[in-house]
């Protein structure tokens, strides 16, 4: 089988898998008792409009009264042409919540996610290398540290200490700061340490055992036994095909730890991310901006793996297209 | 096998000539004999609940933990009471981590601690009289809780045994508070895993044993589940519906197992080719027979070990949920007390930090048992770390 023939069927299957995911969800919006109805007739309610008139106005903003088909086809639609809907919380379509809140998500995962590659594959590699040393288990011991403490703990913990025992850093982040001042830097130095730690520990462990497997291969032998250097045998022997599976490995599951992990992180510090929008919109029961900051990280997931599997066939010559 | 139904043939009787039949047949060896009954009770007494009484036994998720807890006695520990010389090579190998050692050290004394504790202990009560007390040999500014509990001296306030890990925001013990979330922890990681291993198993072992169109169909629906992050389902069903522990077990349950399916899939693809299978095959037996008999005996060590390190996953999945206050508020989870704890950490940084400590090493624990299990049960592994 061609490669093109391969990287067309796994395109068309990643349109299958969002086509069902929509309409999974679709589903669950159908069955479900609790959708946002009684919120929206609440907040009408409290700023002293008809309970009733807002019931039926939400029916007809979200098409409940029409029949099922009809509301599928509509969804479906919508869903295409990223007509996502109206937050009603915050008065604004779902889309502009969305790109007013994504930078703040960008300011802390994009040094997180750089921070941990770095760090990750570097540990990963010196341990590797120096197997059973006192450095190898040092790494390893943290490894251990950074997957199994909890993300929504640690910050707590870092805050305790950095911020309210030191009073160093501030506990929570304040918006109004610019983006690149050293005040705001400042503020974000808490979160990256939270969702780095998970994610460094992460590639560490892939990175030790990718390179593992080849530190003793037979080309690494005869590239020492021809004299060459440390140096050259851990960049040009082992790191060079270590790094297909890493490479691919970081774009599917660093996005997923990437997504759940931020999510918690806003929480916690309090930074106006999409984690934070969706959160809220789940504590205020915005149906529209639930659905919609959920399915984004859906959608980028199934992008990643799209990515991860045409990227793996792309770099390494020794796949066989036949076998999935 | 069963040594106990072996047949009193004479010495000229040859194998072949033994009627099997007239000897009661096969026999089933005293575990299956336990099991049935144990299954049939365990049957009964859910549907005695369901469908009988009005006042519930037991909650959807005991119940489970149940099961959980009767799986575990028969498909592990029995085995391994049996299999003494193997038990002892097993435990030879995994004792050579002291880390994971100590650790199973400690999950058994949470498990026991979790399990029985709070059929022993009274629910922690609100009582606003005992808010913010520190934990004993600790002290805090006198300011801090309304009334002190212990000894008060010198503007201090002092912790008492009375409440040994300290006092919440509203006055609930957290020693109790982290009793009963050791059970809520310990549920939502065995059960989990329970459900997620054995989905996992039989799909993996099915779509290996038969290939072709049962392979696709099945792989193929795994593909899909791995692409839709559990993390954000959860979020979407706990959004739209009532949230409970039950339901967080089963989502997790349901929707997880698609790892573990094409973990025992490539291992079960590897042992389908081993001439054992191919002897059973020719001796006349069953796909379920072989599945049941030769392929899962067979992939039960990579499966044991996934399993262990899946179960801290589930564990702090349900602490973040619970965090969050997504899960059901009157179900006492660590998560749930280090949230109370968060706004005062100023003044009273216990309350976070305790049940985030046995979290922590929870967590850490089960990481540890599950390496040490791969060098212990993986003959593979001997030589790498």
């Amino acid at each position: 089988m061609s490669m093109h023939w391969y990287v067309a069927r796994r395109v068309a299957w990643a349109v299958v898998a969002t086509y069902l995911i929509l309409t999974i969800t679709f589903g669950l919006l159908a069955v479900a008792p609790g959708d946002g109805q009684t919120a929206f007739a609440f907040q009408a309610a409290t700023e002293g409009g008809d309970v009733d008139e807002a019931r039926e106005t939400f029916d007809e903003i979200t098409g409940r009264d029409e029949p099922l088909l009809t509301r599928y086809s509509n969804y479906m639609v919508n869903m295409a042409t990223f007509n996502w809907g109206w937050s009603f919380t915050r008065n604004q379509p779902v889309m502009d919540a969305i790109a007013a809140a994504y930078p703040y998500s960008l300011m802390y995962a994009v040094p997180a996610t750089l921070i941990s590659i770095v760090f990750g594959y570097a540990i990963g590699l010196y341990s590797a290398t120096h197997q059973y040393t006192l450095t190898d288990y040092v790494g390893t011991f943290t490894a251990f540290f950074g997957i199994s403490i909890p993300n929504f703990w640690f910050g707590i913990m870092l805050i305790l200490v950095f911020a309210v025992d030191l009073g160093w850093l501030p506990s929570y982040y304040q918006t109004g700061r610019g983006v690149w001042t050293l005040a705001n830097a400042k503020q974000l130095i808490l979160p990256v340490v939270v969702l780095s730690t998970g994610a460094i520990a992460g590639n560490m462990r892939y990175s030790r055992a990718e390179a593992l497997e080849y530190v003793h291969a037979d080309f690494v032998k005869t590239a020492r036994a021809k004299g060459a250097n440390d140096w050259r045998v851990l960049v040009r022997h082992i790191f060079r095909p270590a790094m297909v599976p890493l490479m691919t490995i970081l774009v599917a599951d660093i996005l997923g730890l990437l997504f759940a992990g931020a999510y918690i992180t806003e929480v916690v510090f309090q930074i106006p991310g999409l984690g934070l929008l969706s959160y809220r919109a789940i504590i205020q029961q915005d149906t529209a901006l639930v659905m919609a900051t959920t399915l984004v990280p859906v959608f980028i997931a199934i992008v990643g793996n799209l990515v991860q599997d045409i990227a793996y066939t792309v770099l390494d010559p020794r796949i066989d297209y036949g076998d999935r | 096998m069963a040594a106990d139904t072996q047949p009193d043939t004479g010495a000229s009787e040859r194998f072949e000539d033994v009627e099997w039949d007239e000897l009661g047949g096969l026999g089933l060896p005293r575990r299956t004999q336990v099991l049935v009954v144990t299954a049939l009770a365990y049957v009964a007494a859910v549907a005695y609940d369901v469908f009988v009484t009005d006042d519930a036994i037991l909650s959807g998720t005991n119940w489970l933990f149940v099961l959980t807890l009767l799986v575990g006695v028969f498909f592990v520990v029995w085995p391994l009471v049996e299999n003494r010389r193997l038990t002892a090579y097993y435990w030879r190998r995994f004792k050579k981590n002291r880390a994971a050692v100590v650790s199973a050290v400690y999950l058994v004394v949470v498990f026991v601690v979790g399990t029985f504790g709070p059929l022993l202990l009274a629910k922690p009560e609100l009582n606003v009289l005992a808010a913010y007390q520190p934990p004993v040999f600790l002290s805090v500014d006198s300011t801090v809780p309304t009334t002190c509990v212990g000894q008060s001296a010198d503007g201090l306030c002092h912790g008492t045994w009375q409440y040994p890990l300290g006092t919440t925001s509203d006055g609930k013990g957290i020693a109790k508070l982290v009793v009963f979330g050791m059970r809520v922890s310990m549920q939502v990681g065995l059960v989990t895993m329970l459900i997620v291993v054995s989905i996992g198993t039989a799909v993996g072992t099915s779509a290996a044993y038969f290939s072709g169109l049962v392979d696709e169909v099945l792989m193929r629906y795994v593909d899909i589940q791995q692409t839709f992050p559990t993390f954000f389902l959860f979020l979407i069903v706990t959004y739209l519906f009532k949230p409970s522990l039950f339901l967080l077990i089963t989502i997790f349950g349901f929707l997880g197992w698609g790892g573990i399916a094409r973990l025992v899939r490539s291992e079960a693809l590897q042992r389908r080719e081993e001439s054992y299978i191919r002897a059973a095959e020719n001796a006349g037996a069953s796909d379920g027979w072989i599945i049941r008999r030769h392929l899962m005996p067979n992939v039960s060590n990579t499966v044991i070990t996934a399993a262990t390190l899946l179960i801290p996953s589930f564990i702090l999945f349900e602490a973040t949920f619970a965090f969050l206050g997504l899960t059901d508020p009157s179900t006492p989870s660590w998560g749930q007390v280090i949230a109370s704890g968060r706004g005062d950490l100023d003044s009273a940084w216990w309350i976070a930090t305790i049940p985030g400590v046995f979290l922590f090493f929870t967590v850490l624990a089960f990481n540890f048992v599950g390496d040490a299990l791969r060098d212990a049960l993986d003959p593979r592994s001997e030589g790498e770390a």
